[in-house]
């Protein structure tokens, strides 16, 4: 008996010092844990947000988002505006993609009146579309190049995205919030001079993409930077419900112009895209090769546009009822929820714009990062460029630093130089031609 | 649209009660009537489990007057959406939190404790979204009664003009 | 301290340096911003360059109606930058609240919030116009108050003639063929 107890205790004293031990080991990591709050102002580019970021090292162990610091009010807003005052402030819920927007809520509105749109005013919205998609790819290509200290592909896709943004000045009039679309068709009608001028641009687009491509797939100091970093599995993909890209990275062809074709995408080839990397690396090839995808649609639209009226007359009172209008976005599937109580403004409007969806993954896809690998995870799910805001880092042993999102993405490019990667130094290969 | 009146008959079968409550309304789009709180869960949970709706797109607060609605769009791996509403009086906005099955609705769920004053039972703690620090509270913005023209953004209040005595004022 | 302030003017009417705040924009004009900053307009090459820290910044500009939850942040990027400090409103949304104006959670305009100098219409900005406020504003430094005041009408009426007219006549014009005419056009003038 005696021998049991003593046993016992020697169990739980050896259990005690465990515990104790595991204790101190807690509270050691504990201290070193650093709180960075990130943000809140991503003043370049896009909505502001902010992100607390926990570090256990260099490593993240938590990461906390806050969003909403551009929340306007717009759902609000639509209610007390008629049908077609709300086609233009829907239009500038995002400048990127305001196309798409513009898109699902006049198709959401059409199909509730019961108006069938002319088949011209579909393939310009195709058109139109698929020029978006173009740009605001390009975009992220050299967002995505700056945050990792590659300037020299950041100044050249931008350059290229400028011959994007002239063709679509030319169709819709204006660069950014194209204001093409109206309730029964489009507002502009596309003459030939137009589609001259556009398959010039596809020509020229396409050898620069290839190009970018193969930079992308060959360069070993850019896949040292890139494979690897924020993944997130076929799994955890379907289960935080992402979209666009970061959901195709993963393998999950997700694509509304497929499963739900819409405008004239019943009519048009579109050939999906996906891969298996399911990382940062995946996305941008996914990205890359969307792009050289939507030029063979828009090559084909032009080809195929049919003759025609380009929009037909619409109430200014839409019949009651309600309708889920869905459309491919840029960054993955849009969806807009409209109800009408039969006036001519609209009785609630929901808009579930694709960024929503994938700010779901992000916390997972920061966990078990270093902490020089945040900028271009958060660069990836395309949702912010740069951030001027101080960050404060608060080292309980230490006091308190500052730092700022270009310090981060410094630190960043500093410390993979330490360990001998510098995308800087990346020599843009000599360009080959191709047919 | 074979698929989409296949999966309504099916619901139809396990749950006598969602008999003439739930149709097609075109191809890919299958709406139900407001359910309330314990039909709801029992029928969300049945589309997960046995019928595939994997994926929960959103969340679309309404206001009804008296009632709040809730309408989960789910959608299944061949691209059919399915609107299952749910409704809970203004009085009492006590809902279920979803994020237990549908991890992605969290955003989506404190959205409607914000805009809409639901509370959601069981949504994890974290930061509110989406409107601005310092909100007063028992404002709900996208309640229909609820008027931006009354609400001071200086002062952060919300001045209602008395129905009897101010109503020229405003 | 007159020869330090006129010392000081003139530094920056070389080299202004601006920092770009988001208050509340739908992302539009902030593309064009950045569109300023990259190979077809550049912005570097007439010595402006974008600043990540507000204490460091000569220019300030801004985009997007203010909204309740970035207002404070607005006043604190203002008050952390030194002086002398210009503020350009550009969009038509930092000007007057523009087509968000009456949301619950929008403010107005940037001058609801802090002093602008320069207003920048329009529904996307053009790059252009962004660059030539710059180069407007940078006319005006060291003169006296009263005389900018005389200065900003005739300022808005040459915005009007130069930019929004010429933007709309570019859009009908062939773009194509005016690549990289038309930031080379301002840097002229």
């Amino acid at each position: 008996m005696e021998k049991v107890d003593e046993n016992k205790e020697r169990a739980e004293n050896k259990e005690n010092e465990e515990n104790k031990e595991s204790k101190q080991n807690r509270e050691t990591s504990e201290r070193n844990r650093i709180v960075i709050p990130i943000g809140p102002q991503h003043p370049s580019l896009k909505e502001p947000s902010s992100f607390i970021i926990t570090l256990e090292g260099e490593k993240v162990v938590d990461a906390v988002i806050g969003v909403g610091y551009v929340h306007r009010g717009i759902e609000k807003a639509c209610e007390s505006r008629t049908y077609i005052q709300n086609l233009y402030l829907i239009e500038r819920v995002c400048g990127i993609c305001s196309h798409t927007h513009s898109t699902a809520f006049c198709q959401g509105i059409e199909e509730l009146a019961g108006i069938t749109i002319p088949r011209r005013a579909a393939y310009i919205r195709v058109i139109v579309a698929e020029l978006e998609r173009l740009h605001s790819h390009l975009l992220w290509l050299g967002v995505a190049a700056h945050e990792i200290g590659f300037d020299t592909l950041f100044m050249y896709s931008w350059r290229d995205r400028e011959k994007v943004l002239d063709v679509l000045a030319e169709i819709c009039g204006n660069r950014v919030n194209y204001g093409i679309n109206t309730i029964g068709g489009v507002r502009r009608d596309i003459d030939s001079e137009m589609m001259q001028d556009t398959l010039k641009m596809a020509d020229y687009l396409e050898g620069q993409l290839k190009y970018y491509l193969d930079l992308v797939m060959t360069d070993k100091v850019l896949s040292a930077r890139l494979v690897g970093i924020g993944k997130l599995s076929r799994e955890d993909a379907l289960k935080f419900g992402v979209v666009g890209p970061v959901a195709r990275a993963a393998g999950i062809m997700d694509d509304i112009r497929i499963i739900e074709p819409y405008a004239a995408y019943d009519e048009i080839p579109v050939n999906p895209v996906t891969d298996t990397h399911a990382d940062v690396f995946g996305r941008t090839v996914v990205r890359i090769k969307e792009m050289l995808e939507s030029l063979e649609i828009i090559r084909y639209s032009v080809k195929n546009i049919p003759d025609g009226d380009i929009a037909v007359k619409a109430p200014r009172r839409i019949p009651a009822g309600e309708v889920i209008s869905r459309t491919e976005a840029p960054r993955g599937e849009n969806i807009h929820y409209i109800r009408s109580n039969g006036t001519d403004m609209p009785d609630r409007v929901r808009i579930r714009a694709p960024s929503q969806a994938n700010w779901q993954g992000m916390r997972h896809m920061l966990q078990g990062q270093y902490l020089a690998d945040i900028p271009i995870t958060i660069a990836a799910i395309d949702p912010c460029y740069s951030c001027t805001d101080r960050a404060i880092v608060v080292n309980s042993e230490s006091g308190t630093e500052i730092m700022d999102w270009q310090g981060l993405r410094q630190y960043s490019i500093e410390w993979y130089k330490k360990r001998g990667i510098d995308v800087s130094l990346v020599k843009m290969p000599e360009r080959k031609f191709y047919a | 649209m074979q698929a989409e009146q296949e999966i309504v008959d099916r619901l139809c079968e396990e749950f006598p009660f969602l008999k003439g409550r739930v149709h097609v309304q075109r191809q890919k789009r299958i709406f139900t009537g407001h359910l309330v709180k314990e039909e709801f869960e029992q029928v969300i949970r049945y589309l997960h489990n046995n019928m595939g709706f994997y994926k929960a797109n959103h969340v679309v607060g309404t206001d009804e007057g008296e009632n709040l609605g809730f309408i989960y769009l789910l959608s299944n791996k061949e691209g059919i959406m399915l609107a299952l509403k749910e409704i809970a009086p203004k009085s009492d906005p006590k809902i279920n939190s979803m994020t237990c099955i549908y991890p992605s609705l969290e955003r989506h769920e404190r959205e409607l404790v914000d805009l809409f004053g639901a509370e959601v039972q069981g949504l994890p703690e974290g930061p509110s979204y989406p409107l601005p620090d310092g909100w007063p509270k028992g404002n709900y913005p996208l309640r229909k009664e609820w008027k931006p023209e009354y609400f001071d953004k200086n002062t952060m209040t919300y001045n209602p003009p008395d129905a009897g005595n101010d109503k020229g004022k405003r | 301290m007159k020869l330090l302030e006129k010392a000081i003017n003139w530094a920056t009417r070389k080299s202004p340096w601006i920092i770009h705040y988001n208050s509340g924009s739908c992302n539009g004009c902030d593309i064009e911003t950045i569109d300023a900053l990259t190979p077809r307009f550049d912005l570097e090459r007439i010595g402006i360059i974008q600043q990540g820290s507000p204490r460091h910044a000569d220019i300030l500009i801004c985009t997007g109606a203010v909204t309740i939850q970035t207002r404070d942040r607005l006043k604190q990027i203002y008050d952390q930058m030194p002086e002398p400090k210009y503020v350009i409103a550009v969009g038509t949304c930092a000007c007057s609240g523009g087509i968000f104006d009456g949301c619950y959670c929008v403010m107005g305009g940037v001058d609801s919030v802090i002093p602008v100098d320069v207003y920048v219409p329009g529904c996307a900005v053009r790059p252009e116009a962004i660059i030539s406020a710059v180069q407007k504003l940078l006319d005006t430094i060291g003169e006296s108050k009263k005389k900018r005041d005389s200065n900003a009408k005739s300022l808005a009426d040459s915005m009007n003639n130069n930019n929004l007219t010429r933007g709309m006549k570019n859009n009908t014009e062939n773009n194509a063929e005016n690549n990289g005419q038309d930031g080379g056009d301002l840097c002229a003038s």
